[in-house]
This record gives C-alpha cells, structure tokens and sequence, in this order.
C-alpha cells in the first residue's frame, strides 16, 4: 500500500491566541513495500504525521491517501490498513503478555481458541514463548518493546507505523531490536513509516530518510538510502554509510539548532 | 548504600507492633491495680478479658456483632452498586455527569448524621433507616472515585485500542473500565470506612430494635458498665481491622496490576 500525503497541515488551537503549526503541508509518497524513516527536531510534528496517517488524528489542512499501487485511484479508509507501534508502547497493563497481543483480534470477535493460538506463534516469533501469562510490569524494557510489536504485527496490516518505538530503550537492547526490525520488514515487505530523531537508526534500517524541518514541520529533503539488503550492524562502518551520516548529519543540524532556539524562546515567552 | 539491618533486628522489628500491644496491656494492668482505680472508671484488662468471655459465652456477643456486620454488609452493597453504576455512568455521557455533578457538590460536603432526623421521619427507627443512612453516606466517595478513575483512563490506551480495531463499546469495555479499577476499589475502601462509623453511628442515635455493636455500646454506657464498653469497643476495633485488610487481600486478588510495589493500592 502506497501512502499518498497531499499538503498536509496540522495547526494546534488554531482557534485560540497562539495557534502553533506543526506540520505545513507535507506532501510524500511513502512506496509500498519500503521502509521509510521521519527524521526531524522534537516538535516537527513527526509524530502527528503518522497518527494522521494511521486515522487517530484528522488534520487540519490536506489529506492522506492510502493506495493499491496496482490500482490507482482507489483509496482506502485511514486506519483500515495499518497499526501503530507507539513510543510509550501504550500495553494494558491488567492484560497478560498473550491477552495483549491477541487484543486486536479479540475485538473482531475471534473465538479464544483461534485467537491464542495465533498470538502463541507471533509471541514465539518475538522470542518470548514461556512469558505468555506475565504482565507487562514483569518484563524488562525490551520484552515489553517485543510485546508490543507482536500486537501490532497480529493484526497482518501492509502498514505499520513506529513512532520512535526503540527511543527508550538501553543501547544494547536497541541494537538486538533493529536487528529483529530489519528481518520482520525484510521477511514481509510491509510498508513501514518509522519516526525517529537518531540518523545512525535511520539511515540503518531505511530505505529512505524523509528529513524534516523544525516547527512548522515541512520536507527538508528525502535522502534515499541505497545501502544493499540483508542489511547487518556492520554496514555503520561502511564508507557508504559514513558519507550518508555525514550528509543527513549536516541536514539535520541546522534544523535542530533552530528547534533549540524555538524552545528557548517559548520558554522565554512563558 | 544503607546498611542491611542484621536477621536479629530484622525479627524485632517484625515483632515489635505486637510487642508494644502487649506492654500497653501489661502497664494498664499494672497502673490500674497500684493505684487501685474504680472499674467504672477504668476496669483492669483481665476484667475487661472476663465480661468478653462471659459475652461470648452467653452469645450476646454474636447476636450484637452479626446484627452490625448485616447492616454494614447491606448498606454496603447498595452504596457500591449504586456508586458504581452512577460513576460508570457519569463516565460514559456527558450529559449524565453534568446533572450528577451538580447534585454531588451540593450533597457530598453535607454532614450525613444531618438528614438522621429526616431519615426518622421518613423511613421510622427500624433496619432501613439504618442502611439508608449508611448507604448514602459511603456512596459518595465511591461514585466519585470512579468517576475519576473513568475520566484519569490513559488517552494512549485508548488510542492504542482504537488502532487495533475497538469500537466505542469495547473501549469502554475492555480499556476505560479496566484502568478505572484502582481508583474504584479505592473508592469502595473508603466507602466500606463510612458504611461501618455510619451504621455504628446510627445503632447508637435513633434507632430502635436492641441489637448491634451501637447498641451494645451505648446501653452498657448509660448503666456504668464500663467492662462491657471496653469489651464493645475491641470487638469493634478488631471486626473493623478484620474488614479492611480483607477488602484489601481481595482487591490485590482481583487486580494485582492495580498493587504498587510496596503491596499497597
């Protein structure tokens, strides 16, 4: 599936004093099958972008399309396609490992049998079989974080949207994940919308890196990456990927320092 | 780094709440024999042992207690079923929590033993005076602490369970109740405290029929038999600890989630 933004805005209380624009019509075509990555400052409205997307936020100005690239024109309803891996991971907490994940189907009314039987393979598929019945509570960061993308990844949506889902996690723990992250999306070509504010992850797992200002949020530039696949952790010391950081790096600075500056300012102000 | 108490210690620290009960006893014992003290002022522990014995024995005791823990038990179960269902409703529509709101700001802070002469004329000084006054009373802070606890559900949660397909009811259903939880058996606790001052309270003023802990109390009262006040006043203290820790055992077994780390809600 083809996500198609057309000049999409998103302006915070636009009704009161100070409206605040977070994005300002952003317009990409996220190609089906590739992994796409949203690189920008805090507040560029990265987030919001693909809460739009995925139908849980109705923008201000624009809109979002989502297409069958073998048949164009026809578009399907936000959401439909598509599910959220979340930063705070958003687990329930009173839900066991194996309720979290068949959650999803649950709620399309699959008998229970069906349903864990299903979210036992996603749970082995995660590498947390023998934690089924433990809360979210009684895990550790990363089995949460696998928790969750086994919730997601039950739902079999061509879509999945991250925002910053690995941003919490220690160093170590990040790496095993984008590692387990590179093999999903390289296994099931899902289209895949991957905020992030670290350049090493996204120039690692994407297939291109879709750069965005500070507030109001726009397309800086979209640098694609061409790095081959089956892609490892040893491609960060690759020349190739040293010159793609050093480009991105020297994109995104200036972007940043502006966003610093912005808050400064709004604190000032405050 | 703090230094680990040695297993001695940490035995004497385990012991001593029950420790310093039994040096409480021992001195009032001690006090009341030196100085020789009337028992209708202040009766020895041993003495206050005996008329609990005699009350035990003769079943006074447990036509009293079962009186009051019926009524406690009644007005509860009303007061939680309708602070629940009013909470859970006011949580649902915008409507109802507009209207409830209202009436809640203006009853809430009103004392409850206020509407006992009211409640005497309408209901009489029998069993449903009882329970209605102790009912209303612990329905409030039950219906607001679940109120609250609906309108504080995680917006991440929800948007999670959107995501994943939830439609309006089963949001409902299966995130915002379920995160209303704690803040609901919080309410009900403190509802369950109510319900027994009030039925207590009630035995005590106004109301007919001669039994419960109220009763006990304030007929042995007014006939100086400070003994059997006493003896009252333990059952009652020890009925009360009884309930609660119980609440609270149950409410861990029904929501271990909803239990901080130091094993309280």
């Amino acid at each position: 599936m083809d996500v198609v933004a057309d000049e999409v805005s998103q302006v915070w209380g636009d009704d009161g004093p100070h409206p605040v624009v977070a994005l300002d019509r952003f317009s990409h075509r996220f190609r089906s099958g590739k992994f796409s990555c949203l690189l920008g400052p805090s507040g560029c409205g990265k987030s919001t972008l693909v809460q739009i997307v995925g139908g849980l936020e109705t923008a201000t100005g624009g809109s979002v399309r989502i297409e069958d690239p073998a048949r164009p024109g026809t578009a399907h309803p936000l959401g439909a396609d598509s599910v959220m891996v979340w930063q705070n991971l958003n687990l329930f907490p009173w839900r066991s490992v194996i309720d979290n994940v068949a959650f999803g189907l649950e709620m399309r009314g699959l008998p229970r049998d069906e349903r864990y039987e299903k979210a036992r393979a996603l749970i082995a598929s995660v590498g947390l079989t023998g934690f089924e019945h433990h809360r979210p509570a009684q895990l550790s960061g990363g089995m949460r974080q696998r928790v969750a993308l086994a919730r997601a990844l039950i739902m079999e949506r061509p879509i999945l949207l991250m925002d910053e889902p690995f941003a919490a996690l220690d160093a170590q723990t990040k790496i095993v994940m984008q590692e387990e992250l590179t093999r999903i999306f390289e296994a099931t070509r899902k289209t895949i919308l991957f905020v992030t504010h670290a350049i090493d992850e996204a120039i690692l797992l994407g297939d291109e890196v879709v750069v965005m200002t500070a507030r109001p949020g726009r397309i800086k530039d979209v640098i694609p990456i061409d790095l081959p696949r089956p892609r490892s952790l040893d491609l960060v010391n690759t020349k190739e990927f040293g010159a793609l950081f050093d480009r991105t790096f020297h994109l995104i600075r200036e972007e940043v320092t502006k966003a610093m500056q912005q808050q400064a300012a709004m604190a000032a102000g405050a | 780094m703090s230094k680990r108490p040695g297993k001695a210690m940490r035995t004497f620290e385990a012991v001593l709440p029950a420790l310093s009960i039994v040096a409480f006893v021992g001195i009032w014992e001690l006090l009341v024999r030196l100085h020789g003290i009337a028992p209708i002022y202040l009766p020895a522990p041993s003495s206050i042992a005996v008329y609990l014995w005699r009350m035990t024995a003769d079943g006074s005791m447990a036509f009293h207690l079962g009186a009051t823990l019926l009524r406690i038990f009644v007005g509860f179960a009303v007061a939680s079923a309708a602070g629940v269902l009013l909470g859970l409703a006011m949580g649902m529509s915008r409507t109802v929590a507009r209207v409830a709101d209202i009436w809640i700001a203006a009853l809430y802070p009103l004392p409850k033993i206020s509407l006992i002469p009211l409640l005497i004329i309408w209901l009489g000084t029998g069993e449903l005076y009882k329970i209605m006054i102790s009912a209303i009373t612990a329905f409030f802070p039950v219906v607001i602490s679940t109120y609250a606890g609906i309108r504080q559900a995680d917006r991440g949660l929800i948007k999670a369970a959107q995501d994943l397909g939830a439609d309006w009811r089963q949001i409902q259903l299966k995130v915002i109740i379920p995160a209303a939880i704690p803040s609901i058996f919080a309410g009900l606790q403190l509802g369950m405290g109510v319900t027994i001052i009030l039925v207590v309270a009630a035995e005590m003023i106004g109301g007919s029929g001669r039994s419960g802990m109220g009763y006990l109390l304030i007929s042995s009262g007014q006939v100086m038999e400070t003994e059997k006040v006493f003896a009252s006043l333990i059952v009652m203290a020890v009925m009360g600890a009884v309930i609660m820790k119980s609440q609270q055992w149950l409410d861990r077994r029904l929501a271990p989630w909803a239990v901080q780390d130091d094993g309280r809600l």
